[in-house]
């Protein structure tokens, strides 16, 4: 039931969304909706809502993290990001370039309005980033953290970093921006519910009841035109994951974001000409060691962990088929296939080899000896992997693992606290190994400097979410600088080939298999979602990628 | 007099240590309503970052105060009845939270508990009398059967065959999406459709309580000197079954009256659950997985408030009922 | 326990404070006399003869489940989501275990919960009603007051709370958070027949004549009161089945651990009413039921064993 079921299951919790930038110094053209066609549309799409506890709250406040998700629909950043391969769609920007490797300068759209008719200047945009300095519980990207300046000049709006950070410019372009006519008077902006928004997004909001709230289109959207749908409905989902299964397989979704077991009998057969799923790799998940405890801080160890696994049967019981196993750089196939280092052996996968998986155990000192495998001190290997227990994925690989590395003499104990306990254990450092997921922003800079920077790890009690594995590695460090300064597209591949090595030869992490983003479609309404043979951004309707997703829509 | 007094001694010790136990309670969980709150956030797909960190822990504050400033801004959310801002809603004082969903509670457990008081007992009634025969024995036996049924099993399958199968209720919900509580004909309507399975879902699972005690009570009474005296005078069984035993064997049903009601109000979190009703229960099983602890303490308040009250209420009575028990004391 | 009202009398029924002990009270019999004739004594009760029938038959299981089971419960190595077949009778779960032998194995931990936690808590309520009971004035009051506030804290969420609380979750954690949370309703009920029973004439007459009070609690009024303890490890244990199906049903269980309620999390997980596989949700519902009504039947041979009046003609 309710929450004690992952919503979002497996969806690769450290999906970052907020973050990234691919070719940092290119901007893509693509216009939304551009695909969109003439028609001006008209019709009802109904998404699948927010997780009602047990009714919504209304709470239209787009910096704060308790408003619904359709705010994202009323509140248009400078440019939206895609997870899947980090391609910018510009909405209140028209573009961004880097004048030095510290200086960030947008150019906001011309003639654009707020939806209650006032015009939208780059001061409003100035103000916003003044706002999350003032209220740092409104800066959960921590803007400034990385950034010492925001100003404006004619259409321009430059930001001055403290140091060179070229990927954060898409944190930067996917911060919603509010009205400052409205927001200055505001007096808490931190409590602030924002009933009457007022946004520079295509829709507006039009009613709210505590189970459904409903938007309607926002006439004076710059793009107005190519918005296909008249009105969004966001029926809020329940808190148990089964209810909500029963709902998406019922059809009354033209989106749905669900992990639904067997999904070509218990929906697409429903109404196979217009139900459709799209299920990518949206992240990867992996068994953390933690790196401050003997043996598994011994690369030999978890050279051994590694080779014992076998990962097609792991991500078989873990998803129920959906995914593959993941490869072990860290790269999300096939989404970020153009970032894969070449010299990569098998594209980095690493299948099941139990006498290398000794060999490597040997070499970290460790044998196995009736049945099990004892180190140097004549004890037996022991581990403890610690998940979340309503992450049924991970509980299910988790206990596959453990049958497998029992195979090869280690005592592995599994411990599924809640949440909250979970979280304390990890970010603390006092486990043995974890469940946990990797990447998943699109762009690998990101993904692996938040993993492995050894300036997150804090020491053993002090809580950290980055890098909780406490990795630390002089020479990932120095790729991970090198990446954050450079606009040159080769030199930002060779760093990255670095980091994927690195990744691959040391197994920071042990990458298991990819977890999955459940896009549930139908087509009777519209057309233009997101696909393997579209893949413009995931189907994650409870990030910017609704936006994305929504103005590249066409009425069916 | 003395008796009385007593209790109400009692009663208040007791309410000043249920409260405070309430408030030591949820802080033994292990993890921080920041650690829960990045749960709630890497449920919904949110990466999680020191900056998120930083930024929940800046939202949240309070906890880092001293668990003694915590109590007494606890005493003083009490006094205040404003139950202070809850983590999951921090846009609501508890207090509004708790009033959008107790009414939702109040009516799906009460009208079950009176409709399965009423129908308990009568079957209790028509068992007791035909004691030892068929009657009774059905009765008994499927009343034992039904009672048996987790409650959030029986909802399950009710849920599935009823509301997804045969599409005859709703899959969610306390009442349709869109429309805002009001007290139109059409929206008591909807509501009530809506209440329908997860109260036949309670109804059935606690019937049989009701019915046994009846049962027994009855045949206990039957076998009182006055009714058999009763009708050795003449008086038709029916009389007899419904003037003297029934009316007897019914007073201490009442009493459990009381007990059960508060019990069930704690008892509906898997119900609620598993239909999605927007009451109590649901939200308090919310607050315990988010460590949501304004939230959690106040809604361990009303339900233990609830029970004490009930329960001070029984042991009134019951001096009234057996004067043995006013003796003895 | 406050989960739900379980199928037991309510407390408190004068009924059953009227109880009159079978006269000669003081003549306690041998304790394997007296199971012998309680034993028969429930046989010879229709409802009771049932109830025990099913218990036997659910011990046996539990006790031969490594013979009866035709897989092992853990092993992954069916193909999961498998609906029923000749293979696997109640089809398999997402891990591609087989869940018709989980369904045997179950049966375990269901009866070790039930039985332990439910002697357990009837201990606690046992000794906290027999000393409230004898012992009026502040002795009573101090324990009657613990007894109300463990009452009245809601049961459900105060298990989930104890649950996380309590590393590691084992069967064992279970069985302790369950008796923890379920002996109060005893208590109250052991503590109110010891208070009627103390105002009868054996016991003031036992009193008069001189002997220690404890002495008078434990020989005199505890035997008049086997049936009510009995009754009450029944309800506890009828109690503890469904907290522990309950709990796990949440997944605050040990997921290694093979039990009906793990089953029953596991097929909520997979959504198996969804994937058609109904049946996994409905046996191990069965068996609960079914172990549920087997306490509550011996229930009613205990009430007739106590109460002539209920005694079956």
């Amino acid at each position: 039931m309710r929450s004690l079921s992952r919503t979002r299951a497996a969806a690769v919790s450290a999906c970052a969304v907020a973050v990234l930038a691919a070719g940092a110094s290119a901007c893509s053209n693509n216009s939304p909706g551009n695909s969109a066609g003439s028609s001006s549309g008209g019709g009802t799409l109904t998404i699948q809502g927010d997780a009602g506890n047990p009714t919504l709250v209304e709470n239209f406040n787009p910096l704060s993290s308790a408003e619904l998700g359709g705010t994202r629909l009323i509140y248009a950043p400078l440019e939206t990001v895609s997870s899947v391969n980090g391609g910018y769609t510009p909405f209140l920007a028209t573009g961004y370039k880097f004048t030095s490797p510290t200086t960030l300068v947008y150019t906001i759209r011309q003639g654009v309005q707020w939806s209650d008719g006032t015009p939208l200047t780059p001061a409003d945009v100035v103000f916003t980033f003044d706002l999350l300095k003032k209220h740092t519980a409104l800066d959960a990207n921590g803007i400034w953290s990385q950034v010492t300046a925001v100003s404006a000049a004619g259409s321009n709006v430059t930001f001055t970093f403290k140091a060179p950070d070229v990927p954060f410019a898409a944190t930067i372009a996917q911060t919603p921006i509010v009205p400052k006519h409205i927001w200055s008077t505001v007096a808490n902006p931190v409590t602030f519910t924002n009933t009457h928004p007022v946004g520079d997004g295509p829709f507006m909001l039009g009613s709210f009841a505590p189970t459904q709230y409903t938007l309607t289109k926002n006439t004076k959207y710059w793009g107005a035109s190519k918005i296909a749908p008249s009105s969004v409905v966001f029926p809020a989902q329940s808190t148990s994951q089964s209810t909500n299964q029963l709902d998406v397989s019922s059809g009354q979704f033209d989106w749905a974001y669900q992990f639904l077991p067997d999904i070509q009998r218990t929906y697409v057969n429903r109404d196979p000409a217009t139900n459709h799923y799209w299920f990518p790799p949206g992240g990867t998940i992996g068994l953390y060691l933690n790196l401050t405890q003997a043996p598994y801080n011994n690369v030999n160890f978890r050279q051994g962990i590694s080779l014992a696994l076998n990962r097609a049967t792991i991500a078989k019981k873990a998803v129920n088929g959906y995914m593959p196993a993941a490869s072990t750089s860290g790269i999300i196939l096939p989404n970020e296939q153009q970032w894969l280092s070449p010299s990569l052996p098998d594209q980095g996968m690493v299948s099941q080899n139990i006498p290398a998986a000794m060999a490597a155990f040997a070499k970290a000192g460790y044998k196995l000896s009736g049945g099990k495998l004892v180190g140097p001190n004549g004890t037996q290997a022991t581990m403890t992997i610690v998940q979340p227990n309503n992450f049924t994925d991970w509980v299910a690989a988790a206990t596959e693992i453990s049958t497998e590395l029992g195979k090869v003499g280690i005592k592995v104990s599994l411990d599924e606290p809640q949440y909250a306990q979970y979280s304390q254990t990890t970010q603390s450092g006092t486990f043995n190994a974890a469940m946990g997921g990797f990447g998943g922003t699109g762009i690998p800079y990101n993904d692996y400097n938040l993993a492995l920077n050894s300036t997150y790890a804090a020491p053993v009690h002090t809580p950290t979410a980055n890098n909780f594995e406490r990795y630390s590695n002089p020479a990932v460090n120095q790729a991970l600088a090198t990446l954050a300064a450079t606009t040159s597209p080769s030199a930002e591949k060779q760093a990255t080939d670095r980091l994927e090595t690195m990744m691959y030869q040391n197994l920071p992490i042990v990458l298991l298999y990819y977890g999955g983003s459940w896009g549930i479609f139908s087509t009777k309404h519209f057309t233009g979602w997101p696909s393997a043979s579209d893949p413009y951004t995931l189907p994650t309707p409870y990030n910017y990628a609704l936006l994305t997703v929504v103005t590249h829509l066409v009425k069916a | 007099m003395g008796y009385i007094l007593r209790k109400v001694v009692l009663f208040i010790i007791t309410l000043w240590a249920a409260i405070t136990l309430v408030f030591i309670l949820p802080r033994l969980m292990p993890g921080s309503p920041v650690d829960a709150a990045l749960g709630k956030l890497a449920s919904a797909g949110v990466p999680i970052t020191n900056a998120e960190r930083a930024a929940i822990e800046a939202q949240l504050g309070a906890p880092h105060t001293s668990l003694l400033a915590q109590y007494g801004d606890y005493w003083n959310s009490i006094a205040t009845l404003r139950f202070g801002t809850s983590y999951s809603f921090p846009s609501q004082t508890v207090a509004h939270t708790i009033g959008v969903a107790l009414p939702w509670t109040v009516f799906l457990v009460g009208t079950t508990t009176v409709l399965a008081f009423i129908i308990g007992t009568l079957l209790g009634v028509y068992a007791g009398w035909h004691r030892a025969k068929l009657a009774d024995s059905s009765v008994t036996i499927g009343a034992t059967f039904f009672g048996a049924f987790p409650p959030f099993w029986l909802g399950l399958l009710l849920l599935y065959w009823l509301s997804f199968k045969y599409g005859w209720f709703p899959i969610k919900g306390g009442y349709d999406p869109g429309t805002t509580p009001n007290w139109s004909l059409s929206f008591v309507g909807d509501a009530l459709y809506h209440s329908v399975l997860p109260g036949l879902t309670l109804a059935i699972t606690t019937l049989s309580g009701w019915v046994f005690g009846m049962r027994n009570n009855m045949i206990n009474t039957l076998g009182e000197d006055y009714v058999t005296f009763a009708e050795a005078n003449g008086l038709r069984s029916r009389t007899v079954a419904m003037l003297y035993a029934a009316r007897n064997a019914l007073l201490p049903n009442v009493t459990a009256f009381g007990l059960a009601l508060g019990a069930l109000i704690g008892g509906t979190v898997l119900v609620e659950g598993v239909y999605s009703y927007p009451g109590v229960g649901n939200l308090l099983y919310l607050a315990v997985t988010n460590h949501d602890f304004p939230l959690m303490q106040a809604l361990f308040l009303v339900i233990t408030l609830s029970m004490l009250v009930a329960i001070f209420i029984v042991d009134l009575l019951y001096v009234r009922l057996d004067p043995r028990v006013r003796s003895s004391t | 326990m406050s989960i739900i009202a379980t199928p037991v009398p309510p407390p408190e029924a004068p009924g059953a404070a009227a109880r009159v002990p079978s006269g000669h009270a003081s003549a306690v019999p041998g304790p394997l006399r007296f199971i012998g004739r309680a034993l028969r004594t429930l046989w010879s009760n229709g409802k009771a003869r049932a109830g025990l029938i099913i218990l036997g038959i659910i011990i046996l299981v539990a006790i031969f489940a490594p013979v009866l089971a035709p897989h092992s419960p853990a092993a992954t190595t069916f193909t999961p989501y498998l609906g029923s077949s000749g293979t696997n009778w109640l089809g398999t779960t997402g891990n591609g275990q087989d869940v018709f032998s989980q369904l045997i194995y179950g049966a375990r931990v269901s009866l070790i919960v039930g039985l332990c936690a439910g002697a357990l808590a009837t201990l606690v309520a046992a000794t906290f009603g027999l000393i409230s009971g004898y012992r009026p004035g502040l002795v009573d009051e101090v324990l009657s007051f613990v007894t109300n506030l463990a009452l009245v804290v809601p049961g459900l969420p105060l298990m989930i709370v104890l649950t996380a609380y309590i590393q590691g979750h084992s069967v064992w954690t279970i069985v302790l958070v369950v008796a923890f949370t379920s002996w109060a309703t005893g208590a109250r009920v052991i503590r109110s027949q010891v208070k009627t029973l103390r105002a009868r004439e054996f016991v003031t007459s036992a009193v008069f004549s001189g002997e220690r009070l404890f002495r008078v609690a434990f020989r005199e009024i505890l035997p008049n009161m086997t049936s009510l303890v009995a009754a009450s490890f029944f309800a506890a244990a009828t109690a503890a089945v469904l907290a522990e199906a309950s709990l796990e049903f949440l997944g605050l269980g040990d997921p290694a651990t093979v039990s009906w309620g793990t089953i029953l999390y596991a097929a909520q997980q997979q959504n198996a009413l969804l994937t058609g596989q109904w049946l996994m949700v409905l046996a191990p519902g069965l068996a609960i039921v079914l172990l549920m009504v087997s306490f509550t039947l011996i229930n009613f041979g205990i009430d007739a064993l106590s109460n002539p009046r209920l005694r079956e003609k």
